[in-house]
């Protein structure tokens, strides 16, 4: 396993890495994307408080998950790269910050847009809804804190840095609808053997929720592809890739 | 006559307008980042394609 990773960190084999990994991805995510809407739009039933209006939850659940999953992937990648200097998790921390910030972004409109009919405003002031708000603006200010920094390598610390610090958000996050009293509701999934949705609108959402972490991997790789490039492009290596020239 | 119920007539009837958004939304911002890729991938191979040119020279 220490070997595959250290084979990994070559810029090298990373990017032949990714370029192989990407169909993996973007055909089950195509599969299971098609498969989840149509199970959630069409073939589940409507709920029998909220009506039709449930099935947003098959958006905003998938994307409010990865909005925390993604933040976790970039503060451990970027905390793999401050301590073992391996530069390929810092361009993995540096693609995934774009891409947990749309999926945030999704998260807070499709719950802004289900409060409107279901609670009878856009928004509150309330812990979960809060706390997300604030992982947008961290993803921000990841974003922002990268592109003021002239020179990657102190670019790289103070991101890692910050992703590390701002990780304390994701518990605050997940446990706001128990600490406090909150109108956003609790979780479906406390008990796995016993979850208070009927497995017919269950499923679908299951099958959303890895159709979205599909969706990241091809996003991250394609991204991470092409950072590679741009890091490395005073390699042999990469000048053969561009141009089609033999090392 | 509110936007909900002038749409109503939509799959989803009176929360049409809701989940449309929603959805919709939700197809945007993701198309928006396929769209972001796709250019990043052509900007780069570009703009190194014309550093080795120069390099070359």
């Amino acid at each position: 396993m220490w070997k595959w990773i250290q084979k990994l960190a070559s810029p090298k084999v990373f990017y032949e890495t990714t370029n192989k990994l990407i169909p993996w991805f973007f055909w089950p995510f195509i599969v299971l994307i098609i498969i989840g809407l149509y199970w959630g739009l069409v073939l589940a039933p409507a709920d029998y408080q909220q009506g039709e209006s449930f099935r947003i939850i098959y958006i905003h659940v998938p994307s409010a998950w990865m909005s925390m999953l993604v933040y976790f992937i970039m503060a451990v990648a970027g905390g793999i790269g401050l301590i073992w200097q391996i530069k390929m998790a810092e361009v993995v921390a540096k693609v995934s910050a774009p891409i947990g910030a749309t999926f945030t972004l999704i998260a807070l409109v499709t719950g802004a847009v289900w409060g409107k009919p279901m609670w009878g405003t856009w928004w509150v002031w309330d812990a979960r809804l809060t706390s997300e708000l604030i992982l947008l603006f961290l993803y921000l200010a990841y974003i922002s804190l990268n592109n003021a920094f002239d020179n990657p390598k102190t670019a790289a610390k103070a991101i890692s840095i910050l992703a590390i610090v701002g990780l304390v958000n994701l518990p605050i996050i997940h446990y706001s609808v128990k600490w406090w009293n909150t109108l956003h509701q609790g979780s479906m999934f406390n008990d796995m053997s016993n979850p208070s949705m009927h497995p017919d609108m269950l499923w679908p959402l299951f099958i959303m929720v890895f159709a979205f972490q599909f969706l990241y991997g091809v996003l991250a790789l394609v991204s991470a592809r092409d950072e590679v490039l741009v890091r490395e492009q005073n390699s042999r290596w990469v000048r053969a890739v561009v141009t089609g020239e033999k090392l | 006559m509110t936007l909900a119920e002038t749409l109503s007539f939509l799959p989803y009837g009176q929360y049409a307008l809701y989940i449309w958004l929603s959805y919709g939304i939700t197809f945007i911002l993701i198309l928006g980042l396929f769209v972001r890729a796709s250019i990043n991938y052509k900007k780069i191979r570009s703009q190194l394609k014309s550093k080795y040119a120069r390099e070359n020279d």
